[in-house]
């Protein structure tokens, strides 16, 4: 004799119940959220506005606005030189992985005896990418392309961009293949792509009489736009740990200056952050539009 | 007219060459019915990949062939890749000065336990978001997105204030601690690895043991947990190379006491810079002298991960492919 009163009140304890379960599993991660990630962003955002002085009884935060990053834009602008020109590298970077990482998996997609060993190598330089051991290389000369100073590239870039640029374009070459180094795990995503696309597609279009140039462009490519969108969001969060990436240490020696402090640190990172912010927005846009257009695979 | 008839002779024996049932077949075999699947579209495939493999694995060559080398051959411009003698003395001096047994233990410690702790907390977290139920599900997906897009340049300053408070600080529980909650070394894309493996099970099995009357606990550890040592393998794997060579989190957070073996190898070339100080006038960072043991230094500290790939390296090079992590 239940009346429906209590029945909807056993069926909600036992949904409870369920969904109590559930929240247990993600109770782990919840608190290292709110303890590494939550609270550290939002104080992190606050810090950014105010002046944090180290006394003996603590920190003493002042509110100040918008002044660090006024100080940080204005008054002493060096860091946001360094900023701009750290993204114009990264401009270059993410295309010459994407490229790169495309045509080697495409290459190591066919079959050919030595496969596996071909993956292996192009796998290898994940595995002992220290940010030390890369720096030590690069200082040594090791990251050149090695023809380049056989053909005196850094000549013909300068003869051919102006000032700022011929300069990022110098910087990249001159570490291209440490930074090459960097497409291991996007040449696997790219291998695992491929075979997201049925063969029959190449055999129908093939029948129709198209060239393997066509199908190419027709098929392959527009199958793999999700998967360069992925590679390319990867390759903006795998460059936030980049040896050459000079934003982080510079964030760690301005914690630490008296002059500067947290306050400044915190606004230095987000305004790192906002470029960083809109250059995944790009990405995304892009990503969106170029699926969008093919009848959105994914 | 002779010539006339002996060519038109000519003519018909090669036309009948080219089109003998032979001939097809080794025109096959060479060119292939596709463009990329004959002998000479693989023959170019494989010269181009080894020119690239090439160029992709000079440093590492060059970082071996000088560790071998003496000053005297390093000196020498005559003395190309092969040093003339193998020297093994830059191999002690980079033994004793990154006081290899030490750091070793100590990255050692991070790396493994740390893996260890990430594969189960991100298990525990993928297999929710995949298969339990709860409100919040899609906002906590999204927020997992979010911790792996946020750089770590913005949180640094937080951290170290968070980690002083817990009295965290030099010792390795400043990233135990987080990989235990599921914040450790990209944490985020193991949850998200663990979450696809999960949802492309088949349900039935769960259905089964839940009809026998297992609890989720139980269902978890018995039966999900042991299907998915594939991916638990792989996150095993990555977390490991990625705890190994991370240098920026110890440089913050690991001044010292407990130092791992990349902050001993910067710490090793500001000796070697001090002990040579007077002896080297040339460009910095290019001087003979300390590039022998600074590289065998280097080599010292890659070795444990190369082992560690040598043994596993088809989990990681079909791993990604075989947990659907792209889908």
């Amino acid at each position: 004799m239940n009346s429906i009163k209590e029945r909807r009140r056993s069926y909600l304890q036992f949904r409870w119940k369920e969904y109590g379960v559930g929240y247990l599993f993600m109770l782990p991660w919840l608190i290292g959220f709110v303890l590494f990630v939550a609270f550290p962003i939002g104080s992190s955002l606050y810090n950014s506005f105010n002046k944090i002085l180290i006394t003996s009884d603590g920190f003493q935060y002042k509110w100040v606005g918008l002044e660090n990053y006024r100080q940080m834009l204005v008054v002493n602008n060096a860091y946001p030189i360094i900023l701009i020109s750290y993204f114009q590298e990264m401009i270059a970077i993410i295309p010459l992985i994407l490229v790169f990482s495309f045509f080697v998996a495409l290459m190591l997609n066919q079959k050919f005896p030595g496969r596996g060993l071909m993956r292996a190598i192009f796998f290898l330089p994940v595995i002992f990418a220290t940010g030390q051991v890369l720096m030590e290389l690069f200082v040594q000369g090791a990251g050149e392309l090695p023809f380049m100073k056989e053909y005196n590239i850094n000549a013909f870039v300068e003869q051919f961009f102006y000032g700022g640029l011929a300069t990022t374009i110098i910087n990249v070459l001159s570490k291209a293949v440490i930074i090459l180094w960097y497409s291991g795990v996007q040449i696997l995503i790219f291998i695992a792509g491929f075979q997201t696309i049925p063969k029959s597609l190449y055999e129908a279009i093939r029948v129709d009489g198209a060239s393997p140039w066509e199908s190419f462009w027709k098929i392959t490519f527009p199958g793999m736009v999700p998967f360069i969108g992925l590679n390319a969001i990867f390759t903006i969060v795998d460059l936030f740990t980049f040896p050459f990436n000079p934003v982080m240490e510079i964030v760690g020696r301005n914690m630490f200056e008296p002059s500067t402090g947290y306050g400044y640190a915190s606004a230095m990172a987000w305004l790192y952050f906002g470029i960083i912010l809109l250059l995944l927005g790009i990405v995304l846009g892009i990503t969106y539009r170029a699926t969008k257009g093919n009848g959105g695979i994914r | 007219m002779k010539l006339a008839e002996s060519y038109r002779q000519m003519r018909l024996e090669v036309s009948q060459f080219l089109t003998s049932r032979q001939t097809q077949k080794a025109k096959k075999l060479v060119l292939g019915q596709n463009v990329n699947d004959g002998l000479l579209a693989k023959c170019i495939i494989l010269a181009l990949l080894t020119v690239i493999a090439f160029l992709y694995l000079k440093p590492l060559i060059y970082m071996v062939s000088t560790s071998m080398k003496s000053v005297p051959d390093l000196i020498d411009p005559t003395v190309g890749v092969i040093p003339r003698t193998i020297h093994i003395k830059n191999y002690i001096d980079g033994w004793i000065g990154l006081r290899y047994p030490e750091a070793f233990m100590n990255t050692l410690i991070i790396a493994f336990v740390g893996s260890i702790l990430q594969v189960f907390s991100c298990a525990i977290t993928g297999y929710a978001l995949a298969r339990l139920k709860f409100p919040g599900k899609n906002l906590f997906f999204f927020l997992i997105l979010v911790t792996f897009l946020v750089p770590p340049q913005i949180t640094l300053v937080p951290l170290y204030m968070v980690y002083s408070k817990l009295g965290l600080l030099n010792s390795p529980l400043v990233f135990l601690i987080p990989a235990l909650f599921g914040q450790g070394m990209r944490g985020a894309l193991f949850i998200i690895i663990f979450r696809q493996f999960f949802l492309s099970q088949p349900k039935a099995l769960e259905e089964a043991a839940k009809m026998d009357g297992a609890s989720v606990f139980r269902l978890f550890f018995r039966i999900m947990l042991p299907l998915a040592s594939s991916a638990c393998l792989v996150v095993f794997l990555f977390s490991f190379i990625w705890y190994w060579n991370m240098y920026y989190e110890p440089s913050m957070f690991l001044s010292k006491d407990f130092i791992p073996l990349s902050l001993r190898l910067s710490s090793f070339e500001t000796e070697l810079m001090g002990n040579w100080a007077i002896n080297y006038s040339t460009a910095v960072g290019k001087d003979p002298i300390s590039e022998g043991p600074k590289m065998a230094a280097a080599f010292l500290i890659i070795v444990p991960p190369l082992v560690v790939y040598l043994i596993a390296q088809r989990w990681f090079t079909e791993g990604i492919e075989r947990t659907g992590m792209v889908d």
